[in-house]
């Protein structure tokens, strides 16, 4: 059973890998990006839950606590590319900085 | 019996919402998927007796991330011509799972050939709030004090990178 559960997190991780990859709306990317996190997320609690130790659980709290910080810096930069460039396509964002 | 049931159910759900995810061209319909298949996942935690793993996912992710995401989607207003035009979008999909698909072959492959003992007899309360707490505040509190300094810095640098600059 536990193998079926490792083997799902790998297509969830590979699907999340494609979309990271191939799309240019930074707002699918970052959504990619978490669900490499909860692939991660699910073999971990697969294996906790294999060995009978929820050390792998607490690892888990503590990804979610770092996708969770994740989220709010990512928030608060799609506002600010959002009002310089009027655009969503990762292909525009090629400076650092506020210059225009 | 059932327990393998409801696992096919709930893997077929995660991970056809998460192909519409990375799919979907328009950002609230890829959205609404991905918060489907966090659902789904939520479910499958909770299959697999972690019971606090499953209320933190479906309160932090479904609840907060998700709805954070859906609100700033919502807030910048954003129009057609403001999304990237994909007009090679199938494509690049297409590309970029045959690059992928060697290596989750070879993972899922050794998944298969590993002798990773299935082991059923779980403790008392395993993955209640008591045993994860217990387990957090014993052996990881290191980690857990770096974490709320992590969430501090995402707080303040949240907040002075959506600062309005003045003229």
């Amino acid at each position: 059973m536990i193998k079926s559960y490792m083997i799902l997190s790998i297509i969830l991780f590979s699907i999340g890998t494609v979309g990271l990859i191939s799309r240019r709306n930074i707002i699918v990317i970052y959504m990619s990006i978490e669900l490499l996190l909860n692939a991660v997320n699910l073999s971990l609690i697969a294996i906790s839950s294999d060995l009978g130790d929820s050390s792998a659980q607490v690892m888990s709290l503590i990804i979610i606590a770092i996708a969770a910080s994740e989220a709010a810096l990512f928030m608060s930069l799609f506002v600010v590319l959002f009002r310089n460039r009027a655009s969503l396509d990762a292909n525009l964002f090629d400076i650092l900085g506020s210059s225009k | 019996m059932q327990n393998e049931i409801i696992f096919i159910l709930l893997a077929i759900i995660t991970i056809v919402s998460s192909s519409v995810m990375i799919y979907a061209h328009r950002p609230i319909d890829s959205a609404l998927s991905f918060m489907v298949s966090l659902v789904s996942i939520a479910a499958l935690f909770a299959l697999l007796n972690a019971s606090f793993l499953f209320i933190v996912q479906i309160i932090i992710y479904a609840g907060a991330i998700l709805s954070l995401i859906i609100f700033i989607i919502m807030f910048l207003n954003i129009k057609d011509e403001n999304l990237p035009d994909e007009t090679h979008k199938n494509k690049w999909l297409m590309f970029t799972s045959i690059i992928i698909l060697p290596f989750t072959y070879i993972l899922i492959d050794l998944i298969l050939r590993s002798d990773i003992q299935t082991n059923s007899k779980l403790p008392e309360n395993f993955g209640s709030i008591k045993d994860v707490g217990l387990t957090l505040f014993s052996k990881w509190v290191l980690p857990f004090e770096l974490v709320s300094i992590l969430l501090l810095v995402a707080l303040i640098g949240s907040v002075s990178l959506a600062k309005r600059e003045e003229k």
